[in-house]
């Protein structure tokens, strides 16, 4: 076992020097291609996210253009947005070669992958105002650049800033994170304290869990825990990524709003009317 | 047990734009210590200071920027309306915004314009599309928005006159007067209840698109692109010999830029202009069947195909650099171009605009 | 593709208006699973499940094949399942729909990378022989929450499914038929039991368990917990759909708790009662070859 759990108790430090309620560095950028309705940029540590999203546009464009276009409809890339008549939500997830330390090639249809594109597609299809853009498709596409841990969180978290960039209403952001336990399930340690963020070293070792929030709220639309853990630890471990799910929000927010700012004072866009302005009527 | 999440680490270092982040920030910060730091460093940085005072942060960016982020409650007075970008809860009268966007009030309705969004058709805008599906009796082009817009066939000049009844042998020649790929500007008719749009080209003004160039730059959806202006088209001289260059600017987004012909349509401007009866329904019939659905390129001077190329590059320019393009932009930024090219090594043909020259044509235009 | 009737929207407002009204359609409790029945078959590792009127058979075989190269000292245990058009229109041959990638992936995940079945022991000869387990998962007739089903059936025919026994000496491999010595039953470590909720309404305020093909339909989202009866969570699968609070995803493990215990205690009573059934001579512990080992 590479990692060395036993270090933690002594220092409270975790293998990268973190304590247990630590996020990484999160880095974000949105509108990183000009040519794209929306994309983004993620860094969480060290895994690293590319998203690019189309749309909504009618699928009618996309029959016409033979290549590709079919491919993605037939293999159910994750089809959300259930109901007819609203946009449909279509997630292609491509993990880079390179991404990881084993080179493993993983096919199209590699069920960990169409496990985690269904999963982005319903979680964003239940935020986004799909009914808004009938027989419409919104396709995102995630690239992998580099993996260390909180994968699906890190998705999850580009595609929503992605979405933003496009302008698709939303109710509000999906915000992602991992939380982990100290401990192995098969010690039954009581007082193993729960960890934010795991990185990929951790993962491997640890239970944990990813949990993706509505916003600032309480309420949880994605919780993905494929570890064996103890009934009793999952209280502290969800309180802890629901916590960090609201910091990542407030991260995520940051980003978009100095996107704006700088949209402003650039006199891309036209100034809004103050709040202050309007409570005067 | 209370959990608190600490924010992450900041960056060790950060690779560009420091000065507008930070100064900003500055007369926030004067009294922190970490307030040096912070000058050298981004956004992240920032963003994390303005974290530990949330309160503080969230005041400034809304009384200076007005930028409101989905989720974000805009108002809690049930006197106001909600428009677009906005959505309600069912039991609160909480006007919550639903895009990232600058607010907008008409009257008492409230609405959120995205910093950046596809097309949404309004009546009566000039669009540039494409056609994507050819349909029994319609068409369906491409014009940048969330749906196909719908053209039908009886909303074209048929050949032969204005006043002629749509027949069966129209329909079966549909693909004559438009196939698929085809360019054409074209003017919104009406709207359906989802958004969908209903195209008309019955105008001179209007119908297939030749003998130029395509461009496709973000529309009305904001963060630099078109905007809706008085005048969407116009014809202007190219320098250096480049004859008369047509501009057809789409409110969505779709530009084109073709050699002038004189046509129909012009002498119809004219007429406009000048009341001086030119083309009447009598003698319409000639002048439209000529050219009006033709796929044929006429002859284009290389000189007019270089200033047609440099017109391409300052509207990109515009978009990169995150100006709006309307018809003062554009004549001005090519008149910038032309004097730069002059001044360049490579004379007149230099009609490379991209990265620092592209910069410098819109600090040129924006007097920086 | 041909594709699923959607319900018409009467009849989902009926549905989750009745349900706003604490009301089922078959007059269950929210917390209420439909009559589970598990017969056995007359081969070992042949479990039919169903419940309600959705019907699940899982068959588990076994035959030795040489290891992954990567992973010498362990057996090989695949579970493969397969939605086909009996179960309904929607599902094709050879075409995995969504439904049965996450199906699959939930099983695996549940009973595979939980470690349910030990895999060591599967290992022969290391690096060249080993037991190969493969449970093959046959929906008969789908009515709503086939994977609780499904799940519930694997682990019963894996804990009902005996293998040959076998013996080396001197490097080699015999394998011996049921006739020569009694087959053994596999290396089990634990039995997860997946419990599904399916959550509805605008708010996801109301989750129900075991929801019928019906109510399937009408729901906004579902979480799948599987735990097994120490109390130890295996999986938690919350993929998507309407938001639901914190606090309530905890009570739901709570009561899945519960009925994973409840599971449990069904299909160890049932075990043993076809042990009863099948040890009519009272000799069956005389033949094991356990007990070969313990006296030999």
């Amino acid at each position: 076992m590479p990692l060395d759990t036993s270090a933690y108790n002594l220092a409270l430090l975790r293998v990268d020097g973190r304590r247990w309620n630590e996020l990484r560095r999160i880095h974000a950028q949105i509108r990183t291609q000009p040519a794209a309705d929306g994309s983004s940029y993620l860094e969480m540590g060290h895994t690293k996210v590319m998203c690019v999203v189309t749309g909504p546009s009618e699928s009618g464009a996309r029959r016409v253009g033979t290549t590709g276009g079919a491919a993605a409809g037939a293999l159910g890339s994750g089809g959300g947005g259930s109901r007819d008549g609203d946009a449909e939500v279509v997630v292609s997830v491509v993990l880079a070669g390179f991404s990881s330390v084993d080179r493993k090639r993983r096919g199209r249809n590699d069920k960990g992958i169409l496990e985690l594109q269904s999963t982005i597609s319903s979680a964003l299809s239940s935020s986004l105002h799909t009914h808004l853009y009938p027989r419409s498709t919104i396709s995102i596409s995630l690239h992998v650049l580099s993996q260390d841990g909180s994968l699906l969180a890190a998705l999850l978290n580009a595609a929503t800033l992605a979405c933003i960039d496009a302008g698709i209403a939303m109710t509000d952001y999906v915000a992602a994170c991992t939380a982990g336990s100290t401990s192995t399930y098969a010690a039954n340690d009581e007082k193993a304290d729960p960890l934010l963020d795991m990185n990929h070293q951790e993962e491997q070792e640890l239970p944990g869990l990813t949990v993706a929030t509505l916003g600032q709220s309480d309420r949880v639309i994605v919780l993905v825990c494929e570890s064996r853990v103890q009934v009793s630890r999952l209280e502290g471990m969800l309180a802890v990524g629901v916590d960090g799910c609201k910091q990542v929000r407030d991260i995520m927010d940051k980003v978009v709003r100095e996107k704006g700012r700088r949209m402003l004072e650039e006199g891309a866009i036209e100034k809004g009317v103050g709040l202050e302005d309007m409570d005067l009527d | 047990m209370p959990i608190t999440i600490i924010a992450p680490k900041p960056a060790r270092h950060h690779f560009h734009d420091s000065h507008q982040t930070a100064g900003s920030d500055d007369e926030s910060d004067t009294s922190s210590q970490q307030g040096a730091s912070l000058d050298q460093e981004g956004d992240i940085q920032m963003l994390i200071s303005q974290s530990s005072r949330p309160k503080h942060s969230h005041s400034q960016s809304s009384q200076n920027y007005n930028i409101v982020t989905p989720g974000e409650v805009i108002t809690s007075d049930p006197q106001w309306m909600r428009g677009h970008g906005t959505y309600m809860t069912p039991q609160t009268h909480n006007i919550i915004s639903s895009v990232a966007g600058t607010i907008s009030r008409t009257n008492k309705l409230l609405s959120v314009r995205p910093l950046r969004a596809r097309y949404t058709p309004e009546v009566g805008d000039l669009v540039v599309g494409r056609i994507v599906e050819v349909q029994a009796k319609r068409w369906r082009v491409d014009v940048g928005g969330t749906q196909l817009a719908g053209l039908p066939l009886s909303a074209i000049n048929l050949p032969g006159g204005i006043l002629r009844k749509r027949t069966e042998t129209d329909e079966l020649q549909i693909r004559t007067f438009f196939a698929e790929g085809d360019l054409l500007v074209a003017e919104v008719q009406s709207l359906f209840g989802d958004g969908g749009a209903s195209l008309h080209t019955r105008s001179l003004k209007y119908g297939k698109l030749r003998n130029g160039v395509f461009v496709a730059v973000s529309g009305m959806g904001g963060g630099g692109g078109v905007v809706r202006s008085r005048r969407q088209v116009w014809t202007m001289e190219g320098a250096n010999n480049g004859g008369l260059i047509d501009i057809v600017l789409g409110v969505n987004g779709y530009v084109w830029i073709s050699k002038h012909v004189e046509t129909a349509a012009v002498v119809e401007d004219n007429k406009d202009n000048n009341n001086k009866p030119s083309v009447g329904i009598t003698n319409m019939e000639e002048v439209v069947s000529a050219t009006m659905y033709s796929s044929q390129n006429d002859k284009i001077e290389v000189d007019t195909m270089r200033e047609i190329a440099r017109l391409r590059g300052v509207i990109t320019a515009l978009v990169e650099n995150g100006l709006r393009v309307d018809e003062d932009m554009v004549v001005k930024g090519y008149h910038e171009a032309v004097e730069m090219a002059l001044a360049s090594e490579g004379g007149p043909d230099d009609v490379y605009l991209g990265g620092e020259r592209g910069e410098q044509l819109a600090n040129a235009l924006t007097g920086v | 593709m041909p594709r699923e009737a959607e319900p018409s929207l009467n009849e989902k407002t009926f549905v989750l208006q009745a349900l706003q009204e604490k009301l089922r359609l078959d007059g269950r409790e929210f917390d209420q699973y439909r009559p589970l029945e598990l017969t056995f078959g007359e081969e070992y590792g042949v479990a039919e499940v169903s419940l309600g009127k959705t019907k699940v058979l899982a068959k588990a075989s076994a035959e030795v094949t040489v290891p992954y190269p990567d992973r010498p000292l362990d057996g090989v245990f695949q579970i493969s399942t397969e939605l086909s058009p009996m179960a309904s229109p929607a599902f094709e041959v050879n075409r995995p729909t969504e439904t049965e990638v996450l199906l699959s992936r939930l099983l695996e995940k549940t009973v595979r990378r939980s470690g349910a079945l030990d895999t060591e022991s599967l290992c022969l000869v290391a690096g060249q022989k080993c037991w190969s387990v493969r449970v093959d998962v046959h929906v008969l007739s789908h009515d709503g929450n086939l994977i609780d089903a499904c799940c519930f059936a694997v682990v019963a025919a894996l804990r009902h499914f005996k293998k040959a026994d076998t013996s080396i000496e001197g490097g080699v491999l015999t394998v011996y038929t049921p006739a020569e010595r009694e087959p053994v039953p596999l290396g089990w470590l634990h039995s997860p039991f997946c419990v599904t909720w399916s959550v509805f309404g605008e708010e996801g305020d109301i989750a129900i368990l075991d929801a019928t093909r019906a109510e399937e339909q009408v729901r906004v989202g579902s979480c799948t917990i599987s735990l097994n009866r120490h109390g130890e969570i295996c999986q938690i699968a919350k993929l998507g759909g309407t938001a639901v609070e914190a606090i309530a995803l905890l009570n739901c493990t709570g009561i899945a708790l519960t009925k994973a215990k409840e599971l449990s205690s069904y299909l160890d009573g049932k075990l043993a009662e076809d042990a009863k059934r099948r040890d009519k001579s009272g000799r069956a512990e005389l033949l094991t070859a356990e007990n070969d080992r313990v006296t030999g």
